[in-house]
């Protein structure tokens, strides 16, 4: 024995003693271990709906998450993306930028190992990974604005602030330059589905330049136009029967999908909404595995945009309102109130359910009934309150990993880019053309009246309805000038710094080269 | 400095003083004899007076003397420095041959230095021997509490009274930032030995290696000091047989201070009609009971010592505790006329416990007071198991969660260990080592359907679940192979002793787990198989396996002048795997040395006198292995869909790699000063250290881009300690009928984070901690930047209220701000100024009584407990903390500040002992009988309000955010030991 250790007396490689993790040199020796590793900028997206989607939606009209008393304080970073006092340590604030980036670095390390490589199915990988940091990078100059722009994985130095203008330039350029390469695949198509695809590359450029006089100073309508007609005028994709065939729990393949994520219970963790928004005793609605958060929720301004005649004009029927019980009223019954759920609740087998922990001031009592009213956003929001987040269907059995698959493009999105940038190129909101595409959306998704004239604010207001929580919801508001207004707990902002994040302390810490954002 | 050389002068003085005042006498008695200590072994040096009278001398090297007395002396003295001084009557003898036996503050002359022993008195660095007599008494379970508050410089703590916990072991502060802030361990000579393989009673003595160049030696994991364990031997002789018998009552000492049922409800809490004391449910008086029965003996070149002990020990909280069974064989065996030695070491332990909650603790504080433990209303029966429940964010019934959930460990450790040395030529030895050690550790879980609980522990619920299981195990397994050539020799008056050795050892941890739920019984969890989760892939299955090697040569020169002067060069190389390609190897050089002054010039007061100065380097390893690789792992949550319902595992790095990680280099200087005056009846050590630790490797935040994560475990930058030591020891009455010892340690440290790497931004901190979960996990509590002493508690500086109630901060330009994060600063010192021990030893016929009393002063903590709930709009979901700072015109959501962190010196009353020796029969087959009842915790003095005032050297790991007092912690216990010791 102790002469078999003397003889590897001063042998000290670390290679050798692996044994549940491999060295980066042996892998990639199959196709199946390449097509693996190329999935990790791709699995990357399971974070999609964690800081990306709470900082694109939190901060807007559609989205509060309140002070329950202990439940929710969380050091008032939830209160600030709200107020829009964001600060540059802020746990979302950091999220968003640490997956972004784990993205843009992901594709990176991976188009660095591919480049040398020359194989048919390698220069393949290369345009669609080129694509996907583009779009990375997209999320990040929308967001945060002065990003660094890091495409070399061997250059490990760390990288100054980008203009937003150079990020925009070098994410118009990555598209266009690797577009053509993708395939025309549609949306139910399996060997892409989930992957970045020629008509996903048009999407991203549509919504580049849906918002490049923000990122800019100078519009791109016709740009815009263009885009979303390569989508459109495809004839792969259609808005689906029913609004809610895009958020059932088989929703994979369906006909809006441009580009979605195919979350799992199993396979693909990440989607947790119905822990953000549920009551903790919800869990006996659905047999959940798991015990919800009671967190996320939309107030009684964003709901009433679906019920008030005047502003969705349509069929009339009961519905619950906006008192502080929940008591049911007469409104506009549009499909997509499904995106809600308010009133009494339930267990599996029917019996109301009762909360032993509700607040005593809460008139409703110990019987659950969520409300669109929301008494006040912080220190103590009454645990009932809030209309909660139903847009994705919520199934019997389902454990904190939703299967539902996450549209991050979708079809209808696109006709309303289409009828924006027109009615914006023709300073007209009542262009007969624009009118034409939100009424297809409004009559086949909602099955409410179409708008006979349509003005900004009516439009932003349908886009509303119809993208809710789809993590549009800040670009849209300061695309329309509405981010900086006040809101529901949201009193109007001082100046426009707000409209990008600050970059996160973390990064500014560690990195000399780094300048904050302009405000903070 | 100054305050020893007043002193050498003044000794100066009085030798002087001797040399004139001479007597002559002319006639007298002669006396020889031979001292041995108790081994048998002569004793060198020892000084032999008459009593009242000029005349005295020295024993040789192999213990005798001879003198000259006057007639009309009546005894003589014998006394010499680790040893209790004898006076032995003179009547007719002329031959005195005495034992003498080792007095409290050393067991022997003989100091335990890494690869080898050296006399106490040539010993050129930092190093304190404990030997058991001094150890702490009384409910010991753990090896790391024998030690606490005894020696100068090494800060032990275990905050609260759990039973499972382990003891952060913290030598001079803070020496690294590396794996080991916890001290080396070497259990005869096993090095990297786990401390808690060892049973506490089996321990004859244990050394600790202080300063660099003592540490060297150990090279590569010397940097945070080293513990050195001497196992009890046995010795040739008829076989001794010895039995230790103990039984401890422990009980909470303090809970955290809440609302009462009526004030809960007076505050707006809700009532649910009973009263009930939360902390009283889930405690209870522990009795715990320890047996040990040794034995030991030898004859025919064979020594042996067996021994087991048994430990049932229960916790305070309900349902927690452990049994352990722990066997230890030494044996030696020698050969060849001696020239042969054969060493073996077995141990094997088994240790069973229920590990039980530490939230249980929080919940009884925080739970509502007017809430039943059971119920049988489904309004708050919420999981069906008869227990009041509410649903509020991390908040469950403490009892509940002690008795439904079942979280349990068997550990298992196996150390085997032989060796066999060899004499080739008179003072030339050539030594072969071989050990193993085994630690396996089998967790299991189940928490059953009805079960409620849900925080932190699995992060899932019984309930929620369907009922939940888990089963894991992992090992860790180490082999150590050992060459060492050693030579003795002498030049003349210059000893000589070289040392030169080859070490290898290999280290292998394994593990697997398996979590799954949805159990149609709770009665048949532990079969695993059962659980639908499985078939479902639900289930939750982790397996690791990783490694690492160490390599390294090491050698030693010792020089002794004529036992006047003392160097002693060390060097040690030492490769690791763990390192960056061109970094793997690394030198660690020290050099010390020493000079008895009192040899130099005889110094009538000091018969000891010794000034050492020395400087070493040590390192510090990674805390895990391949971080200078670019490694694949799949992450089993995040699969690739690839198409018609078919997934992929995904491969992608886990790391930022560093191919350039080196070792952390510790550079340490220490001067010394070792004396021994009035006759050996006072002994003491004096050091002082200066040290830099450079090249620290921490997990440091980095960009991304253009990293891939935002971490790496990188080099970051410099520590700088310094600090003082001193101990000292008195026999202060020293009769056959009454004795009175008294010894005390003083250390006194500061560690600076000196500098901080070039690619880490100016004025950017590291280390930072957040105050957690509800809700604060980004409320940021600590920080370290460079040039400041770590242990910063950060934050805003509570400023009062405002009228309406809410909190106001300093805005940092002389004004307040309702923002908590407008300005923030220092608020508060995580470490100690000082620490001190001191310890009394009465001895009074056959009665015994020590005390010893324990104190850190000038830390600070955070009072988490405070930060969370003192305040009384938390009753809407939890019982508030009210403590004397408590103040009910607080109407404001809680924000931590500087009015959360609270000054946690503190002065205990650590340990007593009261004894009684049996006057026995020496015909009887019982050989000693003694008697005792030790108290632990009898007392505290300290102005925190929270349950425990230790210093929290580092949290949960990070050792750069001391001071942080979590809501974790176990209460405090204080607890009352009643025991005997039987020897045949």
């Amino acid at each position: 024995m102790g002469l078999a250790l003397t003889a590897s007396c001063t042998k000290l490689d670390e290679k050798e003693l692996l044994y549940d993790q491999v060295v980066q040199d042996q892998f990639f020796q199959s196709n199946r271990e390449l097509v693996s590793a190329v999935g990790a900028a791709y699995t990357n997206l399971y974070g999609f709906r964690g800081g990306l989607t709470n900082v694109n939606e939190v901060t807007t009209d559609e989205i509060v998450v309140p002070t329950r008393g202990a439940d929710w304080g969380d050091g008032g970073h939830w209160v600030r993306l709200k107020l829009h006092t964001y600060k540059p340590n802020d746990s979302e604030v950091n999220g968003a930028w640490n997956m972004l980036y784990a993205g843009v670095n992901g594709c990176n390390r991976l188009l660095a190992t591919l480049e040398p490589l020359g194989t048919a199915q390698s220069i393949a990988f290369i345009a669609e990974l080129k694509s996907l940091r583009a779009i990375y990078y997209y999320w990040l100059l929308d967001i945060y604005g002065n990003v660094p722009l890091s495409t070399d994985f061997k250059d490990i130095t760390p990288p100054p602030n980008s203009t937003r203008k150079q990020v925009y330039d070098f994410v118009e350029k990555e598209l266009l330059d690797n577009v053509a390469k993708l395939p025309k695949t549609g949306p139910n198509d399996q060997s892409t589905y989930g992957r970045v695809n020629f008509y996903t590359a048009q999407a991203a450029l549509a919504k580049l330049y849906l918002n490049a006089e923000v990122y800019t100073g100078a519009a791109q309508w016709d740009k815009c136009i263009a885009a979303c007609d390569q989508i459109i005028n495809s004839g792969k994709y259609s808005l689906t029967l029913n609004y809610k065939d895009n958020f059932v729990k088989d929703n994979t393949g369906a006909s809006e999908f441009i580009w979605a994520i195919p979350f799992d219970q199993v396979h693909a963790k990440g989607f947790n909404l119905n822990h953000q928004t549920l009551h903790q005793e919800s869990q006996k609605t659905y047999n959940m595995t798991a015990q919800p958060w009671n967190g996320f929720a939309t107030v009684a301004e964003f709901y009433n945009s679906y019920i008030d005649p005047t502003q969705n004009p349509g069929p009339q029927g009961t519905v619950v309102g906006l008192d502080p019980k929940g008591t049911p009223t007469t409104g506009t019954v549009d499909k997509r109130l499904s995106n809600f759920l308010v009133g009494p609740q339930f267990d599996a087998n029917g019996v109301r359910l009762l909360d032993g922990a509700s607040d005593p001031e809460d008139p409703d009592g110990q019987p659950i009934t969520f409300t669109p009213y929301m008494n006040q956003l912080e220190p103590r929001a009454w645990r009932q309150t809030g209309a909660r987040i139903n847009k994705w269907e919520f199934y019997n059995g389902m454990t904190s990993d939703l299967s539902n698959d996450v549209a991050i493009f979708r079809y209808a999105d696109f006709l309303l880019a289409k009828a924006e940038a027109i009615a914006r190129k023709n300073s007209n909101w009542n262009d007969p053309i624009a009118m034409a595409l939100v009424n297809q959306i409004r009559t086949q998704h909602g099955g409410v009246t179409p708008f006979v004239t349509m003005t900004d604010v009516s439009f932003l207001a349908e886009r509303g309805r119809e993208m809710f929580f789809e993590a549009f919801r800040r670009q849209d508001m300061i695309r329309f000038d509405k981010y900086n207004k006040a809101f529901t707990f949201h009193p109007a902002d001082a100046d426009k710094h707000v409209n990008i994040l600050p970059i996160p302390e973390a990064q500014i810490n560690a990195n000399q080269k780094l300048k904050q954002n302009p405000g903070y | 400095m100054n305050i020893t050389l007043k002193r050498l002068s003044f000794c100066i003085f009085l030798f002087s003083l001797f040399l004139f005042s001479t007597s002559i006498f002319a006639q007298g008695k002669r006396i020889t004899g031979k001292v041995t200590d108790p081994a048998g072994a002569g004793i060198q040096g020892v000084s032999v007076k008459a009593k009242n009278a000029n005349a005295g001398g020295t024993t040789d090297e192999t213990g005798t003397f001879a003198l000259t007395v006057p007639q009309n002396v009546t005894s003589l003295t014998f006394s010499y420095v680790g040893f209790t001084t004898q006076e032995v009557a003179l009547r007719d003898q002329s031959t005195i041959n005495i034992q003498l036996t080792p007095s409290g503050s050393q067991l022997t002359d003989v100091v335990v230095v890494g690869y080898g022993t050296q006399r106490k008195r040539e010993v050129t660095s930092a190093v304190t021997s404990v030997s058991a007599e001094e150890f702490n008494k009384g409910n010991v379970t753990n090896v790391a509490q024998l030690l606490q508050g005894k020696v100068a410089g090494l800060s032990i703590s275990r905050p609260g009274g759990d039973p499972n916990g382990g003891f952060a072991i913290r030598l001079r502060g803070l020496s690294t930032l590396g794996a080991n802030t916890q001290p080396l361990v070497v259990i005869d000579g096993q090095v990297g030995a786990d401390l808690n393989s060892v049973d506490p009673n089996d321990i004859a003595s244990i050394d600790v290696l202080k300063d660099a160049s003592a540490a060297a030696i150990y090279g590569t994991r010397g940097s945070a000091g080293v513990l050195i364990i001497t196992t009890k031997r046995g010795t040739s002789g008829p076989p001794k047989v010895s039995y230790n018998s103990a039984v401890t009552a422990e009980v909470p000492a303090k809970f955290t201070d809440h609302f009462s049922a009526e004030e809960y409800v007076a505050a707006g809490g809700v009532n649910f009609g009973s009263n009930t004391d939360w902390n009283k449910e889930i405690s209870r008086t522990a009795i715990s009971q320890t047996h040990n029965l040794s034995l030991s003996g030898g004859a025919n070149g064979t020594t042996y010592n067996a021994s087991v002990n048994y430990r049932d020990n229960q916790g305070v909280a309900i349902t927690s505790g452990f049994q352990q069974v722990n066997a230890r064989l030494n044996l030696t065996q020698r050969a060849l006329n001696n020239k042969l030695v054969f060493n073996l070491n077995l141990t094997n332990s088994r240790r069973t416990s229920s590990q039980a909650f530490s939230e249980a603790f929080k919940y009884a504080t925080i739970f509502n007071p007017t809430a039943p433990v059971r119920t049988k209303n489904p309004l708050n029966d919420l999981s069906g198991g008869g227990y009041f429940e509410s649903n509020f964010v991390d908040y469950a019934n403490p009892v509940a969660v002690l008795e439904q959930n079942k979280n349990s460990q068997t550990v298992k450790r196996l150390n085997v260990q032989g060796s066999a040395e060899y004499e080739i030529t008179q003072g030339l030895k050539f030594l072969v080592r071989y050990s193993q050690q085994t630690f396996n550790n089998f967790r299991t879980a189940l928490l059953p359907r009805t079960s409620f609980h849900s925080r932190n522990f699995l992060n899932v619920s019984g309930f929620a679940r369907n009922g939940y299981a888990m089963k894991g195990t992992d090992e860790n397994f180490n082999q150590l192979y050992e060459n060492t050539l050693t030579y003795d020799t002498k030049f003349k008056n210059l000893s000589v002793t070289a040392l030169a050795g080859y070490s290898y050892q290999s280290f292998l941890n394994q593990g697997t787990s398996i979590g799954a739920g949805n159990f149609i019984t709770d009665v048949t969890a532990d079969n695993i198989g059962t659980a639908l989760d499985l078939k479902n892939g639900l289930a939750n299955v982790t397996s690791y396996k990783n490694a690492s090697r160490l390599a390294a040569f090491f050698g030693r020169l010792n020089f002794n002048y004529q036992n006047i002067a003392f160097v002693t060069l060390t060097a040690r190389r030492e490769g690791s795997t763990q390192f960056g390609a061109n970094n793997k190897w690394g030198m660690f050089p020290a050099a010390s040395a020493g000079l008895d002054l009192s040899k130099l010039f005889t110094i009538p007061t000091f018969s000891n006198l010794k000034v050492r100065a020395s400087y070493g380097v040590t390192g510090s390893l990674p805390p895990e292995s391949y971080l200078s690789l670019s490694t694949f792992v799949a992450d089993p949550n995040r699969e690739f869909y690839a198409g018609n319902g078919s997934w992929l595992a995904v491969y992608g790095p886990n790391r930022n790699a560093n191919p350039d990680l080196k070792w952390e280099r510790k550079a340490e200087f220490d001067i010394g000063l070792d004396f021994a005056l009035l006759d050996n009846k006072m002994t003491g050590t004096f050091d002082y250290y200066n040290r830099n630790t450079s090249d620290l490797i921490f997990n440091v935040a980095v960009p991304v881009p253009p990293n891939l994560a935002n971490r790496t475990w990188k080099n970051v930058g410099t520590l700088s300690s310094s600090g003082l030591e001193f101990a000292l020891k008195y026999n202060a009455i020293q009769k056959s009928n009454f004795s009175w010892e008294t010894g005390g340690n003083f250390s006194t440290y500061h560690v600076k984070l000196s500098a901080l790497s070039a690619d880490i931004a100016p004025g950017s901190y590291i280390g930072e901690t957040n105050l957690g979960t509800p809700g604060q996990e980004a409320t940021q509590i600590t920080r370290a930047y460079a040039g400041e002493d770590i242990g910063l508690i950060w934050g805003p500086v509570y400023k009062g209220l405002d009228q309406t109630g809410k909190y106001l901060f300093d805005d940092g330009k002389g004004g307040t701000t309702k923002d908590e994060n407008t300005y923030r600063t220092l608020i508060g010192k995580g470490l100690p100024k000082f620490e001190f021990g001191w310890t009394n030893t009465f001895n009074a016929g056959n009665f015994d009584l020590n005390f010893f009393i324990r104190s850190s002063i000038g830390h600070d903590l955070v009072n988490t407990y405070r930060a969370f709930y003192e305040n009384a709009t938390v009753v809407s979901a939890y019982n508030a903390v009210k403590t004397k700072y408590y103040d009910p015109a607080v109407k404001d959501g809680q924000k931590f500040s500087s009015l959360h962190v609270e000054k946690a010196s503190f002065v205990k009353l650590d340990n007593a002992t009261l004894g009684y020796n049996f006057s026995l029969s020496k015909a009887g087959p019982v050989k000693s009988l003694r008697a005792y009842v030790n108290g632990q915790n009898l007392f505290f003095i300290t102005n925190y309000t929270g349950v425990d005032p230790e210093v929290r050297y580092s949290d949960n790991g990070n050792a750069l955010a001391p001071g942080v007092d979590r809501r974790e912690t176990w209460v405090r216990t204080k607890s009352f030991t009643l025991g005997v010791n039987v020897g045949f």
